[in-house]
């Protein structure tokens, strides 16, 4: 190879580096403001549901502050190479994802759509090719979602709120029969899905028990539902 | 159910995705398939008795590259399906062909001209008639089927030393392989899987310096006929062999190109 080839290749590689490093450190920056959120967004379980929206309130400029990490990482990636860095920042997304949708499930009991979810976080439709949001990172998203109101389930019938499970398991069968629609591969997000059928289980276990008990008015109705 | 709508779409894109993921390791399938094949006929024609050493060589290369003709037809049909930001994530279906494919091509250009195929060359052949490429080509996939370029180099040499010349051929490909492997080591760090390869490099380099070194030796002290040096040599090389093969069982050589000589 002749040297003017080999400096040639080298000063590409050389640019790959440093745009790794500039989207290593937005990642991680993200990391910070999505460790936040979760750490806040754990304390729904010893929140009573009544007092929950100042809760919830305290994640939304979090949330927020993730549109200046977005508009950074679709300013670093080369247009085109979306797929080609997306590892380095799916765990952190989905992560973020998954607070969106927590939050907004708490707050509307609606699932947050992947249209949505960009918004909160601030990523613009315009640069699909560059940053956005992979189908595979939002359903990962919604699984954590599952995971953790499987969770809720329990806990808020500790502190005697008895309709949450019902409204859940409602929720929770509707996003499961949501993906059994879908052909997946054997991936992670496949293993994660197969996983889901524990957390209905435990739900509907929380629906049986507050059921039976005839611990809430609207049993009959939901049930049928 | 309430949520059909949302999960309707996913189920085409994902749906979509995977059918387009299979028909692109089939191409590559198809492309790595045939690039064996023009390194097999290459080293065929080389292997050929020839007059012109240089004639024959390039009508070698004129030959590999038409026959890789085709490999640029599979590259042409799946062009719409790497489209934008499609080829990156498509990316690990499609690398294993290319790098074949760029492994045969830089065997028939240093066949032709004596040279490494230059990155800019190899993008040229990913281009069609008119110059637009099918898809950009990434550096690692050019260096990391540039740095399979070495054993067959290494089996080019070892092969031909019985011919006329063929040792002054080897001697060319020792110096050839030595700089592509100190080129390639500068590379080393940036790229995935690089080092692993460098490793079959030197194994590849570490042949052909034992076969010359048995040239420079034996000649330098008799002065041995032509034929009574090819069986020296001959002898040198069955016994190197079986040594090499030996310490490629311990260190566990995973290239399927390695082959007994």
């Amino acid at each position: 190879m002749d040297a003017m080839d080999v400096d040639y290749l080298n000063e590409l590689l050389e640019q790959d580096v440093e745009i790794r490093e500039k989207i290593k450190q937005q990642v991680s920056d993200l990391d910070k403001k999505v460790r936040v959120m979760v750490g806040i967004l754990i304390k729904i379980h010893s929140t009573p549901t009544d007092t929950l929206p100042p809760l919830l309130d305290s994640v939304r400029p979090i949330l927020r502050s993730c549109h200046d990490t977005s508009a950074a990482l679709a300013s670093l990636v080369p247009p085109n190479q979306f797929w080609r860095w997306k590892e380095m920042w799916s765990n952190s997304l989905r992560t973020a994802v998954y607070s969106a949708a927590l939050v907004e499930y708490l707050s509307s009991g609606s699932l947050i759509t992947l249209s949505q979810a960009s918004e909160v976080l601030g990523i613009k439709e315009e640069w699909a090719d560059r940053f956005s949001i992979a189908v595979e990172d939002y359903l990962h998203g919604l699984i954590s979602l599952v995971n953790e109101l499987s969770r809720l389930a329990v806990n808020a019938v500790t502190l005697g709120d008895y309709e949450a499970p019902l409204r859940i398991s409602v929720f929770v069968k509707d996003i499961f029969a949501g993906f059994s629609m879908l052909n997946l591969k054997n991936d992670t997000l496949r293993r994660r899905f197969d996983s889901l059928k524990y957390d209905l289980k435990k739900i509907e276990e929380v629906v049986y028990d507050v059921s039976l008990r005839k611990l809430t008015d609207s049993t009959k109705s939901a049930v049928r539902k | 159910m309430s949520f059909q709508p949302i999960f309707s779409q996913f189920q085409l894109e994902l749906d979509d995705h995977n059918d387009r993921r299979e028909r692109l390791i089939k191409a590559s399938r198809d492309v790595t398939n045939l690039s064996k094949k023009v390194i097999f006929l290459l080293h065929r024609i080389v292997n050929e008795d020839a007059q012109d050493y240089r004639a024959h060589s390039k009508h070698a290369c004129e030959r590999g590259i038409e026959k890789l003709r085709e490999v640029r037809d599979i590259y042409a049909a799946i062009k719409p399906e790497v489209q934008g930001d499609s080829f990156w994530h498509h990316h690990h279906s499609i690398s294993p062909g290319l790098q074949e494919y760029i492994e045969a091509l830089s065997f028939a250009h240093y066949l032709g001209h004596g040279t490494l195929i230059t990155f800019n060359q190899v993008q040229a052949a990913l281009s069609d008639d008119l110059g637009a490429p099918y898809f950009p080509l990434p550096k690692e996939d050019y260096l990391l089927g540039l740095s399979d370029l070495t054993g067959e180099l290494m089996r080019f040499a070892i092969s031909g030393f019985s011919r006329k010349g063929g040792r002054a051929r080897a001697v060319q490909v020792c110096n050839f392989v030595r700089d592509c492997k100190s080129d390639f080591d500068r590379f080393a760090p940036f790229v995935k899987g690089l080092r692993k390869k460098q490793v079959v490099t030197s194994q590849s380099l570490e042949k052909i310096e034992h076969a010359v070194y048995a040239i420079v030796v034996r000649t330098s002290e008799y002065d041995l006929p032509q034929e009574i040096l090819d069986d020296i040599i001959g002898q040198s090389m069955s016994s190197n062999a079986y040594k090499e093969k030996r310490r490629n069982r311990d260190v566990g050589s995973d290239d399927e190109r390695e082959y007994d000589y």
